[in-house]
């Protein structure tokens, strides 16, 4: 690991549908125990870079190093192998299936048993219990644990989907616009979780947000894009103090009402 | 349902099957249709792992349906051998072909995964259409039923049936132990969301191919069994129309169901046997139950009815065949096993 502790570290990363260039030669390092918020207007190019880090769409040109690995060109499911765990804009999970299997699938697939033809019974069925039990605790759903996921709430169904991102025992937790569509009382459940990620799970958060209350009460350092370029970095103080990002994208009345 | 619903449900068809070849004179019924409707549903079983469980549009298993029946024709007719191998052969034969097409197959899914089912399945139906010396051609090929070499004995008719009930029987206890693991539920997942399933750290294309490789061995089965079952080998066995046979059987009866295959295959065999005593048009009949099912029951006969007794999370719908059409396939899905 380098020296100043970058776990996730994106270099020069350049990503172009036709001939828009959505992300433009951005870096970003994000340091291990941290919660880092990725922010910009609309079409600012965060989920394209989001995307990149954690091996949707692969980049045109740049590198992307996670613990001193270069995982630049590999797929999406060696990166979460490699400890990284992400959500979706949209939660991305199984509608169909009960609130517990969702859980599980993620668990048994990091016990290396997802590939089995038999359930392991015992000390191997315990210890998944046991961890789905720990995650569903963890996010409150263990009331909801039997139902399908479809006939839940959005908010219960992101906070589900963030237990999944769990499930693999991710040690960077990214998250892709948490808040999005949901009720203020879901969004403080959420943000005390994001809080919990690192307070009491010890990972190191990066998100993507639209929020600035969220933003600014929960992140540590902030890096701002805009038309797919690096616009600025900092903590929340120097972010919201900063003139380029107030034009750019926080317009003076949203800082008044923080 | 209840396990011990199931249990004796379940209890009762095969009681029933047993004792088919009794009954089915009753009726006027040849017991090798009735043979045929078992041969057929395992067919349907493997498109119902497929397309039903893990939501990829299989429509092209009837290349290992017929590379089994293939198989089965070529190893009697030019290396004599008994009734066991040629199963084997057969089985083999269709496990070879899914070993060679599956990594392309899986570059692939949605709607571009069922073309270049078909299309794969179209070049197997050319090779026995045009390779006239040794496959016949267009005629296809007769060849004896053997005996079974270690026990002496000639397959009859009912030896059959109970040959096809054995195999059915072994298939479905296989099938639902397979659909209930954790790979199971995993391809179940993959239907569902495979974007999720790759973000959970599992490669997709793993358990596409193995599920493929099951499939074609119990498609290619049923091709060997049913080319013993007719003593015949014909290109259409390998054709897409056939291959639709399959996914019709597998929708009338209930997709992601453990028992719709059977069923499928039980309507669809039977009603296309009595109405074409009665019609050259018997298509119009299928088309019409086909429809029929559609719109009654859109999770097929068996998956509606147990919608309606409990909620049944994890069967197939309308939505899956959607899904399953979906050609915006996650960017790095399919870059290989």
């Amino acid at each position: 690991m380098a020296s100043d502790a970058a776990m996730l570290r994106a270099e020069n990363v350049t990503k172009a549908f036709g001939g828009v260039r959505a992300v433009d030669d951005v870096s970003l390092a994000v340091r291990e125990g941290t919660i880092h918020a990725l922010i910009g207007p609309n079409g600012a190019g965060k989920t394209t870079f989001f995307n990149a880090i954690s091996g949707f769409t692969l980049p045109d040109r740049g590198r992307v190093t996670f613990r001193g690995a270069d995982l630049t060109r590999a797929p999406n499911w060696k990166r979460i192998a490699a400890g990284m765990g992400r959500t979706f804009q949209t939660p991305s999970i199984f509608p169909e299936l009960t609130v517990d299997e969702n859980v599980r699938l993620g668990v048994r697939a990091h016990a290396k048993q997802a590939f089995r033809l038999r359930t392991p019974g015992g000390e191997a069925k315990r210890a998944v219990d046991a961890r789905v039990g720990e995650l569903l605790g963890f996010v409150n759903l263990t009331a909801q644990r039997d139902r399908p996921l479809a006939e839940l709430a959005h908010g219960s169904q992101r906070l589900c989907e963030i237990a999944m991102s769990l499930s693999t025992d991710p040690v960077l937790v990214l998250l892709d616009e948490p808040m999005a569509g949901l009720a203020e009382a879901e969004t403080e459940r959420i943000m005390t979780v994001i809080r919990d990620l690192r307070a009491r799970l010890g990972l190191t958060v990066l998100f993507v947000e639209h929020n600035m209350r969220v933003v600014l009460n929960v992140a540590e350092k902030i890096t701002v894009l805009d038309r797919g370029k690096l616009l600025a970095e900092g903590t929340p103080a120097e972010i919201s103090a900063n003139q380029a990002v107030r034009e750019a994208y926080l317009g003076s009345e949203v800082i008044a009402r923080v | 349902m209840s396990a011990r619903g199931e249990l004796i449900g379940a209890a009762i068809v095969i009681a029933v099957l047993l004792f088919a070849p009794f009954l089915s004179p009753l009726i006027h019924l040849d017991v090798s249709i009735v043979s045929e409707v078992l041969v057929m549903a395992v067919a349907a079983m493997s498109v119902n792992l497929l397309l039903g469980y893990t939501g990829l549009p299989a429509f092209g298993n009837a290349a290992y349906f017929g590379l089994g029946a293939y198989g089965a024709a070529l190893s009697v007719k030019y290396f004599q051998v008994d009734f066991v191998a040629a199963v084997v052969i057969g089985t083999l034969a269709a496990f070879a072909g899914a070993l060679i097409l599956g990594p392309f197959l899986l570059r692939r899914r949605g709607i571009y995964f069922g073309l270049l089912s078909i299309a794969f399945g179209q070049v197997f139906y050319f090779i026995a259409y045009r390779y006239t010396d040794v496959t016949g051609g267009e005629d296809g090929m007769n060849f004896p039923r053997p005996p079974v070499a270690l026990a002496h004995v000639q397959v009859k008719e009912t030896a059959f049936y109970y040959v096809a009930l054995a195999v059915f029987v072994a298939a479905l206890i296989a099938f639902r132990a397979v659909v209930r693991s954790p790979f199971g539920r995993t391809l179940v997942a993959i239907r569902q969301n495979e974007v999720r399933v790759r973000y959970l750290g599992l490669n997709s294309d793993r358990f596409i191919f193995v599920a493929l490789l099951i499939a074609s061995a119990m498609a290619g089965i049923s091709g060997a069994l049913f080319g013993l079952l007719i003593n015949f080998a014909y290109p259409l066995q390998l054709d897409w129309h056939q291959s639709g046979d399959f996914v019709l059987m597998m929708i009338l009866g209930g997709g992601g169901t453990l028992w719709g295959p059977l069923l499928g295959s039980f309507i669809y065999v039977l009603g296309k046997d009595i109405v074409s005593t009665i019609t050259p048009l018997w298509q119009i009949f299928i088309g019409g139950l086909f429809v029929a099912c559609v719109l009654g029951f859109p999770r097929g006969i068996l998956g509606t009815i147990e919608q309606r007794l409990r909620r049944a999370p994890g069967t197939f719908t309308a939505d899956d065949v959607n899904a399953a059409f979906d050609p915006n396939a996650p960017v790095e899905v399919g870059r290989g096993v």
